[in-house]
C-alpha cells in the first residue's frame, strides 16, 4: 500500500477532517450522557412465602404473591412452625415486575440473581461446602386474565458461599450470614409482559438434599435488564452508523479495485475491519422487538469477538507492513506467530461463551460456574485466553519497538536519499506515527473511561443537570471505534493523485485531489525495486 | 393521611412492632429495658420527656417504618412504590424508559411524610419538635448509610464491561446496633437562635457539633431504679442480673445497690436438635440447674 490519502492531504484539510470527527465523537458521548438513561436497571424483590398444602405437589399450579388470587402466605417462618407447615410446603413466589407495570421487549435481556438471608444459629449453621437445591419454575402471561404458561422448569444446585461477620457465640445468634449472590436465570429476550417465579427448596434427609444450609429467613431476587430508553438510543445510533460505515466501505473498495495492481494485505485487512464493524453495526436487534430471539445475547458476543480479532490483527499487520526493512511480507502467513495467539485466545473465549450462553438457550437456569468441574474449566479457558492476550501484546510492543528503531535509522539517512525515495519513506513514517498516536489516544480514552465508570457512582450532577456516565461510556466508546474505522478507511485509502489514467476519476471520491500540497510524484511503489525504477523515470523527466 | 394510604398502614403497624422488638433486644441488659405499658403512650412518660431514651425510641420507630414499608414494596404488596417517581420529585419518566428507583427511596420518603408529620403539625419551632425531627432523620440515616452495595457483571462472556449494582437493605438488627451505638454517644443539646431559624447546638461547646446521624437529647434521664408509675418507670425490682459482670447488666449496678436474691432453678433446654432450613426442629429435652439472680 502506498500513496494513501493521508500523505497527500494538506495539513489544513487533515485538521478539518479531525475536527469533524471530533465533533461526532463529542456528539456520541453527549447522546449517551444526556438523552439515554442508565444502561441497565435492577429491581429488587422479596419473595412471598406461599404455603402449598396440596398433596402431591406434582401437578403444576402457579402461586401468585399478590393480587386477587394471591396465595395463602405467611410472614415469618416462626408462624409456620406453629401451624405445622413443613419446608416442602413452602413456595417462594415472585412476580416480575411490580404491580401496575409491564415488561417490554425493549428490555432486551433479563437476568435474575438470588440471595438468601440465612440467620446464624449455634446448632443450625451452614456446613462446609453446602449446596442448596432449588426447584425453580418460571411462567409468563401477556394479559392479566390469561392463564400462566410454563417457560422453564428445572432443579438446580447452587453452592452456598457464606461467611459470618461476627464470632460464632450465643450473643450473635440471629445475625445474618454474608452470602455471595447466586446466579439463577438468564434470558436473552423479554417478549412477555408478566413473569412469575415459583421456587421450592425441597428437603430430603435421606438423599442429603437441602440439609445443613442454616435457617433461611428470606429469599430475595434481583432482576437486571437493559433500560428501554437506553435500548432506543442504542438502536438509533446503530441505525445511523450502519450506512455511514457501509458507504465509506464501498467507496474504499471501489478505489482499490480501480487501481491497476491487486490489493495488498494491509488494504484487505482494513476492508475486513470495515466489514466486521458493519457486522456489529447492522441493527438486527430491531427484530428482537417483534420476534422471540433468545440467541441475541450470544450473537452479540460473537459479533464483538470478531471485531476484536480483526482489530488486533490489523494492528499487527499495520506494524509489519511499515517495518521498512526491505523484506517482502504482504502475506498473512508471515504473521502466524502474532495472529496465532489471537485466533487461539478468541477460540477459547468462544468455546467458553458457547458453554455458558450457548447452553443457556436450552436451559436458561444453567451456569457453568455452579459446578466445580465447570468452574475450573471456565477458569482454564479464561486463563488461556489471558495468556494469549499477554503474548499478543508482547509481540505487538516488540514490533512497534522495531518499527521505531527502523524509523530512527531511516531518519538519519533521509537527507542523503533521492527525493522520491525520501518522500516515500517520509510518507511511511508519517502514516505510521499518525495511526500510532490515534490508536494510543483511542485505547487510552477507552481505558480511562472504563476505569472512571467502574470507580464512580454512575452519574454526575450539576444542579438540575445530570450526566449518565455509564451510558456516555457505551455510546462514546462505541462511536469512537466506529469513527476510528471510518477514519482509517478514509485516510488510508489509496490516493488517486498523479495517477495518469486515474486522474479523471479522482473527483468522484471525497479526497478532492486537486489541492496538492506535497509535490510527491510517486504514488505507487510496492517494493524497493519498483521504487527505484519510478524514481529513475522521474529523474529522467 | 392514614385514609389516603390505607394499604401502607399494615406495614406501618409492622414497622412499629419491629421497632419495639428491636428496642427491647438492644436494651435487654439495661435498667431501662424498653418495656411497654398497656396504656398510652406505650413507653410511658420517659419518652414524652426529651431524654436519651426518647431519642432512641423516635429514631428506631422512624427506621422501623421505613424498613417495613420498603420490605412491603419489595414483596409487591404496595401498588405505588419505587416505580412511582412522583414521590421524590424525579421527573416522571416511565418504567419502560428508565426503570424504577430503589424501593428504599419510597420507604424513607414515606417515613418522612408519615412519622414527621406530627412534629411538623406542632409547629417546628419548639425545641422538642426539633429534637424529634432530628432523631427521626437519624433513624432513617441509620438504614440509608448502611445499605450494602452488591454488583453483578454481565458483559461479553460475563466480563465486567457491563456491571449493574443495587443496594440491599441491612438486616434490622444491624440498624438497631448502629442506633444503640449512637444512643451511647448521644449529644445533649439546647435550642439557639441563629439568624431567624432556631437550631439545636451542643450544650457543652467543647464537644464537636453533632452530625445528621447522631442522636440528640434535651433532658437528662432518671436513674430508672425505683418503681414510679406516674412517670412510667417500672424500676428494676425483680429483674434478672449477672453476678459476675461489672457492667450495667451486673447485679451491682442493675439493682441500684439494693442487693439481689439468688435461687437455683431447673430449666428445660432443647438440645442435640435436628433442623431443616425452615419450620422443622426435632430436639431432645435437657434439664439443667442454673443459679438465677434477681434484684430486690
Amino acid at each position: 500500500m502506498a500513496g494513501a490519502i493521508i500523505e497527500n492531504m494538506s495539513t489544513k484539510k487533515l485538521c478539518m477532517v479531525g475536527g469533524v470527527l471530533l465533533i461526532f465523537q463529542v456528539l456520541a458521548f453527549l447522546v449517551g450522557g444526556l438523552i439515554a438513561p442508565r444502561p441497565t436497571t435492577s429491581l429488587a424483590f422479596l419473595a412471598v412465602k406461599c404455603v402449598d398444602v396440596r398433596r402431591p405437589h406434582h401437578n403444576p399450579k402457579w402461586l401468585l404473591p399478590w393480587g386477587n388470587d394471591r396465595c395463602n402466605s405467611i410472614r415469618t417462618f416462626d408462624e409456620a412452625a406453629n401451624r405445622l407447615i413443613e419446608a416442602n410446603d413452602i413456595v417462594f413466589s415472585v412476580h416480575i415486575p411490580f404491580q401496575g407495570h409491564e415488561m417490554s421487549p425493549w428490555f432486551q435481556f433479563m437476568l435474575i440473581i438470588l440471595q438468601l438471608d440465612i440467620a446464624f444459629k449455634l446448632n443450625n449453621y451452614i456446613e462446609d461446602n453446602a449446596m442448596v437445591t432449588l426447584d425453580v419454575a418460571m411462567a409468563y402471561r401477556d394479559e392479566l386474565t390469561d392463564p400462566w404458561t410454563e417457560l422453564a422448569h428445572s432443579v438446580e444446585q447452587r453452592k452456598l458461599q457464606c461467611t459470618f461477620p461476627a464470632s460464632k457465640t450465643p450473643e450473635n445468634e440471629g445475625r445474618y450470614y454474608e452470602c455471595d449472590v447466586l446466579p439463577l436465570i438468564e434470558i436473552g429476550s423479554v417478549t412477555h409482559k408478566y413473569y412469575l417465579l415459583n421456587i421450592r427448596l425441597p428437603v430430603n434427609e435421606r438423599k442429603k438434599i437441602n440439609v445443613g444450609i442454616g435457617e433461611i429467613n428470606d429469599l430475595r431476587l434481583v432482576t437486571i435488564f437493559q433500560n428501554g430508553g437506553f435500548t432506543r438510543v442504542w438502536f438509533a445510533m446503530k441505525t445511523f452508523l450502519t450506512p455511514s460505515i457501509l458507504i465509506i466501505m464501498i467507496w474504499y473498495w471501489r478505489r482499490i479495485v480501480m487501481m491497476t495492481r491487486p490489493p495488498v494485505l494491509l488494504e484487505k485487512i482494513i476492508f475486513a475491519l470495515g466489514i466486521s464493524m458493519t457486522f456489529i453495526n447492522i441493527p438486527v436487534e430491531w427484530f428482537s422487538i417483534g420476534f422471540n430471539w433468545t440467541w441475541m445475547l450470544l450473537f452479540g458476543d460473537i459479533r464483538q469477538g470478531i471485531f476484536y480479532v480483526m482489530l488486533l490483527s490489523f494492528w499487527i499487520i499495520f506494524c509489519g507492513e511499515h517495518m521498512m526493512d526491505q523484506s517482502e511480507r504482504n502475506r498473512i502467513s508471515i504473521y502466524w506467530k502474532q495472529v496465532g495467539p489471537i485466533a487461539f485466545g478468541s477460540c477459547c473465549l468462544f468455546i467458553f461463551d458457547m458453554c455458558e450462553r450457548g447452553v443457556q438457550l436450552k436451559n436458561p437456569f444453567y451456569s457453568i460456574w455452579t459446578t466445580d468441574v465447570g468452574a475450573n474449566l471456565a477458569m482454564a479457558f479464561i486463563i488461556v485466553a489471558g495468556i494469549c492476550a499477554c503474548l499478543y501484546f508482547l509481540f505487538l510492543c516488540f514490533m512497534v519497538y522495531q518499527v521505531f528503531r527502523n524509523i530512527s535509522g531511516k531518519q538519519s539517512s533521509l537527507p542523503a536519499m533521492s527525493k522520491a525515495r525520501r518522500l516515500h519513506y517520509e510518507g511511511l513514517i508519517f502514516r505510521f506515527k499518525f495511526l500510532m498516536i490515534v490508536t494510543l489516544a483511542c485505547a487510552a480514552l477507552t481505558t480511562v473511561f472504563f476505569i472512571t465508570t467502574q470507580v464512580s457512582e454512575g452519574n454526575w450532577k450539576w444542579g438540575e443537570f445530570s450526566v449518565e456516565l455509564n451510558s456516555a461510556f457505551f455510546t462514546g466508546i462505541y462511536g469512537m471505534w466506529n469513527l476510528y474505522v471510518f477514519a482509517l478507511m478514509f485516510l488510508y485509502a489509496p490516493s488517486h493523485k498523479n495517477y495518469g489514467d486515474d486522474q479523471k476519476n479522482g473527483r468522484d471520491g471525497m479526497s478532492s485531489g486537486e489541492e496538492l500540497q506535497l509535490t510527491t510524484t510517486i504514488t505507487h511503489a510496492d517494493g524497493p525495486t519498483e521504487l527505484y525504477r519510478l524514481a529513475g523515470k522521474e529523474s529522467q523527466e | 393521611m392514614c385514609k389516603r394510604n390505607l394499604e401502607v398502614m399494615d406495614s406501618v403497624r409492622r414497622g412499629a412492632q419491629l421497632a419495639i422488638e428491636e428496642c427491647q433486644y438492644q436494651f435487654r441488659n439495661r435498667r431501662w429495658n424498653c418495656s411497654t405499658l398497656d396504656t398510652l403512650p406505650v413507653f410511658g412518660k420517659v419518652v414524652t420527656q426529651g431524654t436519651r431514651e426518647a431519642a432512641f425510641v423516635y429514631a428506631i420507630s422512624s427506621a422501623g417504618v421505613a424498613f417495613a414499608v420498603t420490605r412491603a414494596c419489595s414483596s409487591g404488596d404496595l401498588e405505588k412504590c419505587g416505580c412511582d417517581r412522583t414521590v421524590h420529585g424525579v421527573s416522571p419518566q416511565g418504567f419502560q424508559w428508565s426503570g424504577c428507583s430503589d424501593n428504599i427511596a419510597y420507604g424513607v420518603a414515606f417515613s418522612q411524610s408519615f412519622v414527621d408529620v406530627r412534629e411538623r403539625g406542632k409547629g417546628a419551632s419548639s425545641s422538642r419538635a426539633l429534637m424529634n425531627l432530628h432523631n427521626n432523620e437519624a433513624g432513617r440515616k441509620a438504614i440509608l448509610n448502611n445499605m450494602r452495595v452488591e454488583c453483578k457483571c454481565h458483559g461479553v462472556s460475563g466480563s465486567c464491561e457491563v456491571k449493574t449494582c443495587w443496594k440491599a437493605m441491612p438486616p434490622f438488627r444491624k440498624v438497631g446496633n448502629v442506633l444503640k451505638e449512637k444512643f451511647d454517644g448521644a449529644t445533649e443539646v439546647e435550642q439557639k437562635k441563629i439568624g431567624t431559624t432556631k437550631v439545636l447546638v451542643p450544650k457543652n461547646s467543647q464537644f464537636k457539633p453533632h452530625t445528621d446521624e447522631d442522636l440528640v437529647y434535651l433532658d437528662s434521664s432518671p436513674d430508672f431504679c425505683d418503681h414510679d408509675l406516674k412517670n412510667g418507670v417500672l424500676g428494676t425490682t425483680g429483674r434478672q442480673c449477672n453476678k459476675t459482670s461489672k457492667a450495667i447488666d451486673g447485679c451491682e449496678l442493675m439493682c441500684c445497690g439494693r442487693g439481689f436474691h439468688t435461687e437455683e432453678v431447673e430449666i428445660v433446654e432443647r438440645c442435640s436438635c435436628k433442623f431443616h432450613w425452615c419450620c422443622f426442629v426435632k430436639c431432645k429435652q435437657c434439664h439443667k440447674v442454673v443459679e438465677m439472680h434477681t434484684c430486690r
